[in-house]
């Protein structure tokens, strides 16, 4: 990994980028996609699978249900399986994706992705939040892939400002463009179904990089066009 | 004469294949709490010997506060094996507290079990000289799926003929928060509604709609962003006279 070959102790694990690391680390942390290989496999062969269909098991019987009836009688083996799937941005990389997908064209000009539907597990409460993701960009790059690298890191336990900031300094490290914008726009169910319970309030979260965050004709241009 | 007209309601219900919190008789019932926190009280609108679907709005309670209390250590130890099992470091601190709360979390949106039908209506049924469609809709509603233990949230309109008696308005959205906080399946907790309604006031009609996203549908599995579920119980009037049911269903589209 790029910090044990700087000679420095890798925070552990440091494939979310966590917020208390200073900000140089802070970009080495998040350009960090790999996990722990063992975890990767392990949860890749489904080793982790037990483990968590018996803690599913305990919830259900401490929530005062039965695990024994019908409807739940198979619950602890498709939560656990869902929650897996929820989280498997873990088990992949940006690198995975990427593929020699970077093509070289003469566009100077902006691209823009935007409704990119977005799910993702708050980390706080592991209750689902889920919105929609806009990626700006300005280099030409594989469209489809905008989508693929949402996916890596919403499917996470997260927080919207780490997950913003994530793609979109991800981005950045991998191509290298000229500027970066990504804004977010999601509903918190940890908001919604429970605590304040607001039901129609939304979080909105925007990471600048580049020429997006110095000239701010060029960030003028790119809110006028998301905001059609 | 009411008597027989809740006869003619239960005649019409389907038959008994889920009881209480959607049992099947055969299968066994939650062990009863250690504790309550309360003295059992009669209910209040006891029909003597009734069958045991029918007595689901009136169940006991299976769970109360310091049930919950108990619970909470072994609910936030099940959390943390979870964050290990699927490769996060619990120690880091983002996810400190988060077993715990987590675990809260997961109670709350279980209450429903906490509570009952009686508990709730209390001294909210009037005496009304009134014969016309009560409606009540877009009534938000958050339940989770049992099958996978994932939101699905949507909306529930509910409307009944009543029969010289009216519910408190949010006493109907009451019925929906008992029946919702709870490991759910849509189709149960639709007839689930309608029952407790039923039982409550014995209105010449009851008619519930759920509209629900599924999240175990729309994150994972099939992944649809846009599908809807739909299910409906319509009971009495609302079942026997399409008219009736054709009323209630054009007001709640509008």
């Amino acid at each position: 990994m790029a910090c044990q070959a700087a000679g420095e102790e890798p925070p552990r694990p440091c494939c979310n980028g966590y917020s208390e690391l200073p900000s140089a680390e802070v970009r080495r942390a998040l350009a960090q996609y790999r996990p722990e290989k063992r975890s990767r496999e392990a949860a890749a062969e489904g080793g982790e699978l037990p483990a968590l269909e018996d803690a599913y098991l305990s919830i259900l019987e401490g929530l005062g249900e039965n695990p024994a009836r019908q409807g739940l009688r198979l619950t602890p083996r498709r939560a656990a399986k869902a929650m897996q799937f929820l989280t498997k941005g873990y088990q992949e990389t940006i690198e995975d994706i990427l593929n020699d997908a970077v093509f070289d064209e003469d566009h100077d000009e902006m691209v823009i992705v935007k409704d990119i539907d977005m799910f993702s597990l708050c980390e706080h409460h592991l209750v689902p939040f889920f919105g929609k993701v806009v990626i700006h960009l300005r280099k030409y790059f594989l469209l489809l892939f905008f989508p693929r690298i949402v996916e890596i890191f919403s499917r996470r336990l997260q927080v919207q400002e780490r997950l913003t900031r994530q793609i979109a300094l991800a981005i950045t490290e991998a191509l290298k463009p000229a500027g970066v914008a990504v804004i977010i726009e999601a509903s918190h169910m940890c908001m919604v179904m429970r605590g304040v319970q607001k039901m129609n309030s939304r979080t909105i979260t925007s990471t600048m990089l580049g020429v997006l965050r110095e000239d701010p004709k060029t960030r003028e241009e790119f809110l006028t066009l998301i905001k059609n | 004469m009411e008597t027989g007209k809740l006869g003619a309601l239960r005649e019409q219900l389907p038959p008994r294949t889920v009881s209480c919190n959607g049992y099947a008789p055969e299968e066994k019932p939650p062990p009863p709490p250690p504790a309550p926190s309360r003295p059992l009280e009669k209910p209040r609108y006891s029909q003597g010997t009734s069958s045991q679907c029918l007595d689901s709005w009136k169940e006991e309670r299976t769970r109360s506060e310091e049930d919950n209390e108990m619970n909470l250590p072994s609910l936030a130890a099940a959390y943390t094996t979870i964050l290990r099992s699927l490769g996060e470091d619990p120690e880091r601190q983002g996810l400190l507290r988060t077993p715990w709360r987590a675990a809260t979390a997961m109670q709350f949106f279980t209450k429903g079990y906490q509570e009952t039908i009686s508990d709730v209506l209390n001294d909210a049924i009037f005496d009304e000289d009134h014969d016309e469609m009560v409606i009540v809709k877009d009534i938000d509603m958050f339940s989770l799926c049992e099958h996978h233990l994932v939101p699905f949230v949507g909306k529930v309109h509910i409307g009944y003929l009543p029969n010289k008696q009216v519910l408190g308005l949010s006493k109907l959205a009451r019925i929906v928060e008992i029946y919702s906080r709870r490991l759910q399946v849509q189709e149960r907790l639709t007839k689930q509604i309608a029952v407790a309604i039923t039982e409550a006031l014995r209105p010449t009609g009851v008619g519930v709609v759920i509209e629900a996203t599924h999240m175990c549908m729309v994150m994972r599995g099939v992944q649809k962003m846009n599908s809807k579920t739909v299910t409906s119980t319509m009971l009495g009037v609302f079942r026997e006279d399409a008219k009736t049911r054709e009323e209630f269903l054009t007001l709640i589209r509008s």
